[in-house]
Parts: structure tokens; C-alpha cells; sequence
């Protein structure tokens, strides 16, 4: 989690509250979680319904009921009142939190503010500044912030480090808007002003400088924009982050599906109800089985080792209105294909509820993304970070085989993987895939 | 032995500085002056005519002292105690140089200097053996073609600083700073004071809006403030000098030549060495140094603006080079000036005359509607800020008005640093300034001014 906020507060200022009962609802790019209250007391919000926080913000202070209110929060460190702040995420939190832009510090025109003292104290504590809330005017960052975050136990080394790296570049006011406006990176370019200081100069001559009058047209042409925040954001840094840091390479595979598309029909009338195995179910269940055999493609590579994952957790890439959700199913090598069903089920109507809990997305070893729905027959998809390889599951069609001479109609589907060429090579990937394919092609083994 | 790291020509704000400069980056320095230590920003420039003007701007507080409800009867000034105390400051300083040169461990020659060959610097009898030699020899009044400072009714800046008896009629030949501060001072005390431009503003290097200003604010103490006209003729008479301008012929008891400086290098053997000039000044590259390697030149002899602390700060982009360290030339845009007239002028950067297609955001702030100077009386004066409209770059800040010329290091901080107008905005100025009408500048620039 990078950002979220409270949609509702359920307790009014100065109300009391009870142990338990429902506090506030809070909103991130990924869930809705309904937080509840962990004491009694009187509640007093320090932050209005809607105002967009980072990891670690107060929203509010829960007060005893004998306990004095103060008439001012903001010094309020509060070791007796019982701080209720956004959680930070466990697993999947970590992994999206080193985010380079902090949303508390964005001035919404890109500008990431913080005072010269804050910079100078994050960057010899090695702070990232991005991901940070500003309590400084207009969400500016200044030092007591700095000071702050290093008390803070989930600042450990996945939350500074790419964006810490953004955040020791030395770049002047004017130099940083310009690269803003101008789609440069400054951690690119070298400063000549006072201390490698990054200044104007130094950006019109940078290579993407030129297009002065590009941003100009870009702008506010006809129609609206849409903000890139919240999950639009993560998606999009994620997934380029994906392509930029390993080797990705795509195939497709034919499965026979007559078998499978029986064998559905009858769990559908055998479960009566009690689950409904979808078509991505069985290839869940055929994966599965698939990455025991091949442990390799569950792993997770990182340069100097690749470690081979013991637990198998399959990320299902659902869509959602306002973009993509991957939630996972733990374990899934131990469950059966009905539990699976159920999994899965639950799970996409979470996430199209907007219902999903943080746990629901920790930990996943490989993903699956569906769009035969839409009639699709063979993408690319690409990797959800770190993991090795993601299968993309396409629309069930009438194919062809051959009985010797004589063309059959059959039902088939392809099956598109991606994996990464860094720790897994074609043929062996090529045998992982036919696997699930022979899995699907026999479905009983499904079953057993 | 006569060897050094260092051999520093002139002792002014560019020559000490950079004997200083080099001393601290371990390098042994030689430095030579042929009057006082100081240049003449300390002994005839700067530092006495601020004496002067200070006390000029004494006695006119407390001839209106009654306003503020003080009473001081029978006021009156001495003009030679006034010079007396200018020159004590002078000296005091100079004697200052001298021991911060001590305990810098600066060798400090006395004579004129010439250069003999790369290496090499003439004293009197002496040759002193060098590395590197930075000339900062500064520059003196030019005279105005055929006619010349006599010292009797003609003045030079030097006589005009130190005058035996205030002029009842005084003309003041050019209205640049110098030419303005003098018209000040002599205003204050007394004198009927003509300031001759023949540029269409007074104060030509200002933003057209502070030169209109300014004049304004001079007329209205009652100097006859005369643009765009050039002197045909001055003649010393017995007792006075006879001035044509406009083809009238008028008198005056002196006239100050104010019309611009040539850098002093007569003398030096600059040119058996080749060094490149242009226009009279020595040509350096963006590390002082000259078209000779191991030459270098700083201050008002390396061309304008001559003023003291573009001297400075070239004397230590030159001792750094010497001593072999990476340096930042200098950044011209970045150059503030200050001119201590009734009222004071102080401007950075870009003038809005000099914007051209460029699309700025001016804020001008009346100082009328300042807490402070209302207090203190002076609400005369504006602060203009320009700022570039696409990227809230603060580009320029004029200033006119009393004690601006304290202020203006606000804004040179800020474009130094490369402040957009948000860190302009978001700074707290303390209340009740004169300061905070720069703020306010600034909103206004951006449309949204508190106090107007």
C-alpha cells in the first residue's frame, strides 16, 4: 500500500466509541477495509474522509475516558492515546511501497516538496523521502517527517531503496519542475551548479529537453485527462518496471479441451451449487500440478541466486473498473480442484466488491491472467514481479484434429506463457507448458 | 627569495580577496599595491561616499525629526568633520586589510607593478618569481573628450568626496550610481544640484520602472534631473564653470565628471605579452584567466559591472582555479547592484525592458502598503519582482525604496538557489518588515496579493 484513505468515518469526532465496533473505512489503490476500534474511548479525527495518506499516517487518536484531550494534535506523539493509523500492508505492501513518487509530498503538479533540511537529514540517514507523509504547509516533507519514518519499524530496506535513490539526486526548485514538465529523469543527469548540484543549464541540455513545445501540445487538447494515481499508478509502474528488469519471452500452446469441457459439465452438476468450476479453474488446477513437477518456474530470481519456492500461490489477475487486481490463492498445490473453485469464486467477487483483504494478495509465485472471455487467442502477458513465469488463459474454440485422414471437430484452447529467460530457459519452459497442456488434455488427473 | 605561488597586482576587494583565497588553499602569496590597501572601493569609492551619505541622511532626519514628534533645534553640519569622519572609515578599513594580509601570511609589496614575462612581476627593484599572476589593478575615471578633471571646479569621484566647501550650485555630469549618490549627498546638504543624463533614463542599467522612479523621487527633493542631454561645453572660470547644455550656457560653482570608468592597466606590459582586450578591458574566460596561461584577471579591469563584490567572488573563482580546484565561472544574471541615493536602488537579474518575447509575470508592491515603512516614514518605493510565466523561475527583483539595498540578498539567495515562486510563497517573512513587501511582490506576480 502507497496511498489510501479514509472513505467513511463510522465514529463521529468526539464520539465515543466501544472496543471493536467499526471505527472507519479505508480506502487504498487495492482494498476496502473496514477498520475497527482497539479500545474504548472518545475518538478524535485528526483527518477528514477522503484525504489521500500515506503508510504510517494518523487518521485519528482514540482517548481513554479519563484521559485529558488536548486542545492540538499536532505535536501529539500520544504514548497514551492509542494511535489509529492507516496499517501498513505486510507481504505485497513491501513490494509496491518503493514506489518513486510519494502521493502525501506530490504537490499534484509532480513536484515532490521538501525542505533542504529534510533532504539533506534523509539523505545521510538513507530515508527515502518518496513515501513519506509531508506534515510540512501543502504536505511539504521537512525534517521532524525524516526523523519520523526512521522510528518507524516498517521502514526497512524494500520501502527506501529505489526510491531512496531518487531522492539523493541534488536538483535546484527550478531544475526539478522543469524535469517534471519536461518528462526528464533527473537521476540521468549530471549537475554542474555547487556540489553536482542539478540546475536549469544542466536540463536544456539534456536529450529530452528539446521538446519544449511537446508538453505544450500535449496538453490540454480535446477531452479529459485521467490522473495516473492510486492503482492506475502502481499497474503502471509495476508493469514496466516488470519489462525493464528481466528477460521476458512469450509461447503458445494448443490443449485439447473436449475432455475438460465434459468433465466441467459433469463437476457442474455433481457440486450442485456448491461450486462452480470455471474453465480457469481447471488450468489453476492443471498449473498447479504443472509447478510441482517443474519448480523451477516457481521461483523467484534475483542476480545472484534464483530461489526455488517451496509454497505455490497462484495469483489470478482479475479486472476490476478501475483496473487490475491480483489476488491469490495460497497454497493451491494442496487444493483440490472444488476448494479452488471456491477460492477463485470468492476471491474475483471480493475484488469486483472492492472487499479484498491485504492478506489476499501476499505472496504469490505465479499468476494467471484470463481473457478468453474476450475472445482473445494468444497475448503476451507479462510478469508479475518477482516471479518467474505468468499463463495466459484464452477463449475455448472449435479446432480441428485429425482421426489419420479425417479432420475432427474438437474444443481447444491456447494456452500463452510468459516466463523469464533469466533463470528458465525454452526447452525447459516448453516442457512446463506441455505439461499443463497434457493436464488439461486428461483432466481426471485433475481429480486425483 | 622572491618566489611565489601567488603575485596578486592591486590591492582592492578583488586583489585582497584573492590573496586571502589562494593563502587558505595552501598556496604562498606575493600581493602588490602602489596607494592603500583596499582599492578604491575602501579608500575612494564605496566605503567613504556610504560615510558621506550616511550623514547627509542624518542631518535630513533630523530636520524632520519634529514629524515624529522630536525636537532638535538649531541643526546644523560641519562639511569637514562630515569628509574627517568618511576618511576614518577609509583608513580604519585599510589598516584592517593590512592585518588580515599579516595573518594570511601575504607578502604585501608596495609600488607600482609590470609584468615582465609569464612568471614574472616587476616591484620597484624587485622581480618576483611566480606561478600564476592575477591582475586586479580596477579601474579609474574616464574624463568626458576634451574636457578633463582639474580638481579646482572640475571634479573627479576622489575631490567629490572630499570637499573644502559645499557647492551652492553643482552639476553632475552622467547619472549612473555614482553619478546619483553624489546628487544625494550634495541635495541633502544643500547644494542646487544638476544631474546631466545623456541617456533617455537616469541610472540606464535599471529597469525602466526604477529609473522612472528614481527620478521622480529626485525632482521631487529638488534636483533638476536633465535625460537625454549631453554636455557641449564645460569651462573652468576663475570662481566657477560655465556649462552648455541644450545650448544655454549656465553656471555652476564645480561640476562632478561621473561618466563611466576605464580599466587601469598603463604600465602593467600587457601588451608586449599580447594579452587580449577588448574595449580597454582585459578579456578573461569563465576561470578569470587570460589569453596568456597562468595570467588571470579579476574585477573592474576584466570588465563590467565594476563593482566590489563581482570582484570578490571573481578573485575566488581565479585563487580556486590556481590551486587546482573546479570552480563555477561567473554567473552574470546573478550579479545584484546597489546604489545608495535618497532612495536607495537595488536590482538582480533580468530587467522586464529586456524580456523581449519572453513571457514573465511582474509583480510591482507599492512600499505605501508596507506596515513597517509606513512606521518608519518611508513609503516611497516599490519592490518589482519578474518571474518566467512558464516556469516560475524568479528571473529579476528591482527595488527601490529606503534600506533595499539590505533586502536584495533575499532574492539573490533565491536565484542562486533556482527558487520557483512556491519556495517564495511558502516562506514565513517576519512581521513587521520592510521584507515582507517582497513576499507580497510575489503575489502579486501570481495574482494574489494580501495587502493590496
Amino acid at each position: 500500500m502507497t496511498e489510501g484513505m479514509v472513505s467513511e468515518w463510522f465514529i463521529a469526532d468526539g464520539a465515543k466509541v466501544k472496543k471493536g465496533e467499526m471505527l472507519y473505512a479505508l480506502e487504498t489503490e487495492k482494498v476496502n477495509l473496514d477498520v475497527d476500534a482497539e479500545m474504548d474511548g472518545f475518538v478524535k479525527h485528526t483527518v477528514e474522509a477522503g484525504v489521500m495518506l500515506a503508510p504510517g499516517d494518523v487518521v485519528g487518536y482514540i482517548f481513554a475516558f479519563d484521559e485529558p484531550i488536548p486542545a492540538d494534535f499536532a505535536g501529539v506523539a500520544s504514548p497514551a492515546a492509542a494511535v489509529v493509523a492507516a496499517p501498513k500492508a505486510a507481504a505485497p505492501a513491501a513490494a509496491v511501497s518503493a514506489m518513486p513518487e510519494p502521493v502525501t509530498a506530490d504537490s499534484g503538479d509532480g513536484r515532490l516538496k521538501s525542505s533542504p533540511a529534510a533532504r539533506r537529514l534523509a539523505s545521510e540517514l538513507g530515508v527515502a523521502l518518496a513515501g513519506l507523509a509531508g506534515s510540512g504547509p501543502g504536505g511539504r516533507i521537512v525534517e521532524a517527517d525524516v526523523q519520523q519514518a526512521t522510528l518507524q519499524p516498517g521502514f526497512s530496506a524494500g520501502a527506501v531503496s529505489q526510491a531512496n535513490v531518487e531522492m539523493k539526486i541534488n536538483a535546484s526548485p527550478l531544475a526539478r519542475r522543469l524535469a517534471t514538465e519536461r518528462g526528464i529523469d533527473l537521476s540521468q543527469i549530471k549537475g554542474s551548479g555547487p556540489q553536482g548540484r542539478i540546475v536549469q543549464a544542466d536540463l536544456d541540455q539534456a536529450p529530452l529537453a528539446s521538446g519544449r513545445a511537446a508538453p505544450a501540445q500535449a496538453g490540454p487538447t480535446a477531452g479529459s485527462s485521467v490522473p495516473v494515481r492510486g492503482m492506475r499508478k502502481t499497474i503502471a509502474q509495476r508493469m514496466h518496471q516488470s519489462l525493464q528488469t528481466s528477460a521476458q519471452l512469450s509461447m503458445d500452446m494448443t490443449a485439447q479441451m473436449d475432455d475438460a469441457v465434459r468433465l466441467r459439465g459433469q463437476l457442474l452438476k455433481e457440486w450442485d451449487g456448491e461450486a462452480r468450476p470455471t474453465y480457469t479453474d481447471l488450468v489453476i488446477k492443471a498449473v498447479a500440478k504443472a509447478l510441482v513437477q517443474h519448480p523451477m518456474m516457481n521461483s523467484r530470481f534475483d542476480d545472484t541466486e534464483i530461489t526455488l519456492l517451496r509454497e505455490i500461490n497462484m495469483g489470478l489477475a482479475v479486472s476490476v473498473p478501475e483496473g487490475l487486481l491480483v489476488p491469490v490463492i495460497r497454497g493451491v498445490h494442496e487444493l483440490s480442484l472444488k476448494q479452488i473453485a471456491q477460492e477463485s469464486a470468492r476471491l474475483a467477487a471480493a475484488a469486483r466488491a472492492g472487499t479484498l483483504g491485504l492478506d489476499d494478495y501476499a505472496g504469490g509465485t505465479f499468476t494467471i491472467s484470463a481473457l478468453g472471455m474476450f475472445g482473445v487467442n494468444s497475448f503476451t502477458p507479462i510478469i508479475n514481479q518477482p516471479q518467474t513465469g505468468i499463463l495466459g488463459v484464452n477463449q475455448l474454440f472449435d479446432g480441428l484434429s485429425w482421426e489419420g485422414d479425417k479432420p475432427i471437430k474438437t474444443k481447444q484452447m491456447n494456452l500463452s506463457l510468459t516466463w523469464d529467460h533469466r533463470s528458465v530457459d525454452g526447452a525447459p519452459a516448453a516442457e512446463f507448458l506441455a505439461s499443463v497442456v497434457e493436464f488439461l488434455s486428461e483432466p481426471y488427473r485433475l481429480l486425483l | 627569495m622572491n618566489e611565489f605561488d601567488v603575485v596578486v597586482i592591486g590591492g582592492g576587494p578583488g586583489g585582497y580577496a584573492a590573496g586571502i583565497r589562494a593563502a587558505q588553499l595552501g598556496l604562498s602569496v606575493a600581493l602588490v599595491e602602489r596607494e592603500a590597501l583596499g582599492g578604491t572601493c575602501l579608500n575612494w569609492g564605496c566605503i567613504p561616499t556610504k560615510s558621506l551619505l550616511h550623514s547627509a541622511e542624518l542631518y535630513t532626519q533630523m530636520c524632520s525629526a519634529s514629524d515624529f514628534g522630536i525636537e532638535a533645534k538649531s541643526v546644523g553640519f560641519d562639511l569637514s568633520k562630515i569628509v574627517q569622519k568618511s576618511r576614518q572609515a577609509a583608513d580604519q578599513l585599510s589598516q584592517g586589510i593590512a592585518q588580515l594580509m599579516k595573518k594570511n601570511k601575504i607578502q604585501v609589496f608596495t609600488g607600482d607593478a609590470s609584468i615582465v614575462s609569464v612568471g614574472q612581476v616587476q616591484v620597484n627593484d624587485q622581480v618576483l618569481v611566480t606561478d600564476s599572476i592575477v591582475i586586479a589593478t580596477g579601474a579609474e575615471q574616464k574624463s568626458l573628450g576634451p574636457i578633463a578633471i582639474d580638481g579646482q571646479q572640475i571634479w573627479g569621484a576622489r575631490e567629490a568626496m572630499t570637499p573644502a566647501a559645499l557647492p551652492a550650485r553643482l552639476l553632475i555630469v552622467g547619472a549612473g550610481a555614482i553619478g546619483v549618490e553624489f546628487a544625494s549627498f550634495y541635495q541633502a546638504l544643500g547644494s542646487a544640484v544638476t544631474l546631466l543624463e545623456v541617456a533617455p533614463n537616469i541610472l540606464p542599467a535599471e529597469d525602466t520602472d526604477i529609473s522612472a522612479l528614481a527620478a521622480e523621487a529626485l525632482a521631487q527633493r529638488g534636483i533638476n534631473v536633465q535625460v537625454g542631454q549631453g554636455l557641449q561645453a564645460l569651462t573652468s572660470l576663475a570662481d566657477c564653470v560655465e556649462a552648455t547644455i541644450a545650448g544655454e550656457t549656465i553656471q555652476f560653482d564645480a561640476a562632478i565628471l561621473s561618466v563611466g570608468v576605464a580599466a587601469r592597466v598603463q604600465g602593467l606590459g600587457l601588451e608586449a605579452l599580447g594579452v587580449t582586450m577588448d574595449r580597454g578591458f582585459i578579456v578573461v574566460d569563465e576561470r578569470q584567466q587570460t589569453s596568456i596561461a597562468g595570467i588571470y584577471a579579476i574585477g573592474d579591469v576584466a570588465g563590467a559591472p565594476c563593482l566590489a563584490h563581482k570582484a570578490t567572488h571573481e578573485a575566488m573563482i581565479a585563487a580556486e582555479t590556481i590551486a587546482g580546484h573546479a570552480v563555477q565561472g561567473l554567473q552574470r544574471d546573478r550579479i545584484p547592484g546597489c546604489t545608495y541615493s535618497f532612495p536607495q536602488i537595488a536590482s538582480i537579474g533580468l530587467r522586464e525592458q529586456d524580456a523581449g518575447d519572453r513571457a514573465v509575470r511582474v509583480g510591482r508592491f507599492p512600499l505605501y502598503a508596507n506596515g513597517k515603512a509606513v512606521v518608519s516614514g518611508h513609503t516611497e518605493g516599490m519592490i518589482k519582482t519578474i518571474f518566467d510565466a512558464e516556469t516560475g523561475a524568479l528571473l529579476g527583483a528591482h527595488l527601490i525604496g529606503d534600506s533595499v539595498t539590505e533586502l536584495i540578498q533575499g532574492f539573490a539567495v533565491a536565484i542562486g538557489l533556482e527558487t520557483t515562486e512556491h519556495e517564495l510563497l511558502e516562506t514565513i517573512f517576519p512581521h513587521p518588515t520592510v521584507s515582507e513587501a517582497m513576499q507580497e511582490s510575489v503575489m502579486l506576480a501570481f495574482d494574489r496579493p494580501l495587502h493590496l
